[in-house]
């Protein structure tokens, strides 16, 4: 019998983003300081730390010290973080404007994927975007049906960590701490390239409201 | 003067009872479709003050008195107009009570009743106002001001109930226990209604307020949250399209990574099998148990039994041969019937100059015969003659069959 300490390394050792959507108790267990402790010692052994993103909501491993090797790794993860970027943007975009209630996708969102595709349907220019979003590499759809598109894309999310499917049988999909993480990359590329993204936004809008 | 008020009363809850379709359908659009009812009911429903028209042009629309009735009944949340005129309540209230007491004095106890009556109305109005405008207030929060779409409409309400939920505060402040008491004076039931009954509904409110105000805080902070998400990414949007080539820099070249893009990589496989420990002897055993061996080695492609046409032909050469033997039995059948005398199967044969094999003829002339009916059979008597074969005991070598009438 593995330990619950045990399954949480287990889990932090297989890449893995722990939040309060995808493993409560693991999480719970995270925020409680004296355990924190206990598998940063572990997780030193291996030249990792524990790491937390978007004010503790999430938890993964980091490596404690980066020679060569590790900055290669974290190159390539790089590489792909900024290569994805626009396509998950794209996507929460779209399922924002799509789910009606112009509320972001965060942690715990529940999206339905049928109220979600009958109101990507009904609106051409939805079903557009959906179809430019599904053909990124990311997602790799070749599916020239709205629905395969759809299901294809909330699959590939599924399987990165952005997206949880509690029950196999309904298709409602829940966003993980893995989405937060994503809001905080865009913002610290924000910052640190000094790109003022909200004000761009702001300004387009108000130029909008005159034309 | 109080009967007409009653009857009257009655005729008017009627008349809403009566065209309650026609209420909600103006309750709901807002104005009447005046093409759909006949115009007698509406000149009906206008002199009876539930409909007015606002000016002379425009369409007519419910009385306030019958829209607040349904919007407080209803509990609709539409409803956003909070009442917070309490001053003037509470000015009412003094003047009652005032005019309570004087009539206590001069001892019109029937002029006191009905005034104590009145005060109480306004009271109980009074609270149940107050109370009222809490629960609209709650109403929307709860449903985070679902009746309308965008995050900025949202603000706006939110704005707006944080501006009701101060007035409302401001207007509280009017309450003063202090007159109210000295108003009050040693009447019992004064001092019921206006310092008990006004103070705990005061107190219920002002917590309520206090609740109400801090959930439209931490709303207002996660309405702007989820603004500031949304302006981000679509910042980012923007941004892209306008340089397609944005590449953010490596970030993890730098002396000191931040955390977030330092994401170690996986590491952990699935363990091997150990043999050798003792403990593992059973669930191993079980696993090797489950194993299926199939023999089925892929043989690649076997054109001796992939699917092939099958000619289906009429086989009937082998038929034609046949029937000529049978028809042969047959004629000799005949021809010993004829005769009546007894031929021998192979003289029948010789003399007919068949061309069958011999040893065929025999065995079709044996099956001819035991291929009759038993009825049949007895009109015929065949015997074989042969002799027993000299090695193997029991065995009998017939070489002829004499066939003759019984």
């Amino acid at each position: 019998m593995i330990t619950e300490q045990g399954r949480i390394l287990e889990l932090l050792l297989s890449g893995r983003f722990i939040c309060q959507v995808s493993d409560e108790d693991a999480w719970r267990f995270l925020k409680t300081s004296g355990n924190t402790d206990k598998i940063e010692t572990q997780l030193n052994v291996l030249n990792r730390t524990l790491a937390s993103a978007a004010e503790g909501e999430v938890f993964y491993a980091a490596y404690q010290t980066l020679a060569e090797p590790e900055r290669k790794v974290l190159g390539s993860q790089f590489q792909e973080i900024s290569t994805n970027l626009l396509p998950l943007v794209e996507w929460l975009l779209l399922v924002q404007q799509a789910g009606g209630s112009d509320v972001p996708v965060t942690q715990g969102s529940a999206l339905r994927l049928n109220e979600l595709q009958s109101s990507i349907e009904d609106t051409p220019a939805f079903a557009e975007q959906l179809e430019k979003i599904s053909r990124y590499r990311l997602f790799g759809s070749t599916s020239t049906h709205l629905e395969g598109q759809l299901k294809q894309v909330f699959k590939r999310l599924t399987d990165l960590g952005y997206l949880l499917k509690p029950n196999q049988d309904k298709q409602i999909y829940l966003g993980t701490g893995k989405i937060e993480y994503l809001y905080e990359v865009i913002r610290f590329i924000d910052e640190t390239e000094a790109l003022s993204l909200a004000e761009q936004a702001e300004q387009s809008v108000q130029q909008g409201n005159l034309l | 003067m109080n009967q007409n008020l009653h009857q009257a009363g009655v005729k008017l809850l009627n008349a809403l009872s009566r065209h309650s379709e026609l209420i909600m359908q103006v309750y709901l659009s807002g104005t009447l479709q005046e093409s759909k009812y006949s115009p007698k009911v509406i000149e009906s429903l206008v002199k009876q003050g539930i409909l007015w028209r606002p000016e002379a042009e425009a369409e007519l629309r419910l009385k306030n008195a019958v829209r607040n009735l349904l919007e407080s009944s209803l509990q609709d949340e539409r409803n956003r107009q909070v009442d917070a005129n309490i001053g003037s309540a509470l000015a009412s209230l003094k003047t009652l009570a005032q005019h309570y007491k004087e009539a206590l004095e001069h001892g019109r106890f029937a002029e006191s009743e009905a005034h104590l009556s009145d005060l109480t109305e306004h009271v109980y109005g009074l609270t149940e106002s107050l109370a009222n405008n809490v629960r609209v207030l709650f109403s929307r929060i709860n449903n985070e001001f679902g009746y309308v779409s965008s995050i900025d409409a949202k603000i706006r309400e939110n704005e707006l109930a944080q501006g009701q939920v101060s007035d409302l505060l401001k207007q509280l402040e009017l309450f003063r226990f202090d007159e109210l008491s000295t108003v009050a004076g040693s009447h019992r039931e004064l001092r019921h209604l206006l310092v008990v009954a006004l103070q705990q509904c005061f107190s219920r409110v002002t917590q309520e307020l206090a609740i109400v105000q801090a959930r439209l805080l931490e709303l207002l902070g996660r309405f702007r949250e989820f603004r500031g998400r949304t302006r981000l990414l679509k910042g980012f949007v923007l941004h892209m399209e306008q340089k397609p080539d944005f590449a953010p820099g490596n970030y993890y070249n730098l002396t000191q990574v931040t955390m977030l893009f330092n994401v170690a990589d996986k590491m952990i496989k699935p363990a091997a099998v150990d043999v050798n420990r003792v403990e593992h002897e059973q669930e191993l055993q079980q696993i090797v148990g489950s194993i299926k061996s199939l023999h089925r080695a892929n043989k690649g492609y076997q054109p001796e039994r992939a699917a092939q046409q099958i000619h289906v032909e009429q086989q009937s050469s082998v038929e034609f041969a046949e029937d000529l033997l049978k028809n042969a039995v047959e004629d000799y059948f005949c021809r010993v019937i004829d005769s009546g005398k007894r031929i021998t199967a192979l003289d029948y044969y010789q003399e007919n100059k068949l061309e069958f094999d011999p040893e065929a003829w025999i065995y079709q002339v044996i099956g001819g015969y035991q291929g009759l009916t038993s009825e049949e059979q007895a009109y015929f008597a065949i015997e074989t003659s042969g002799e027993p074969h000299p090695i193997y005991n029991g065995n009998f070598i017939i070489r002829d069959v004499e066939l003759g009438l019984r």
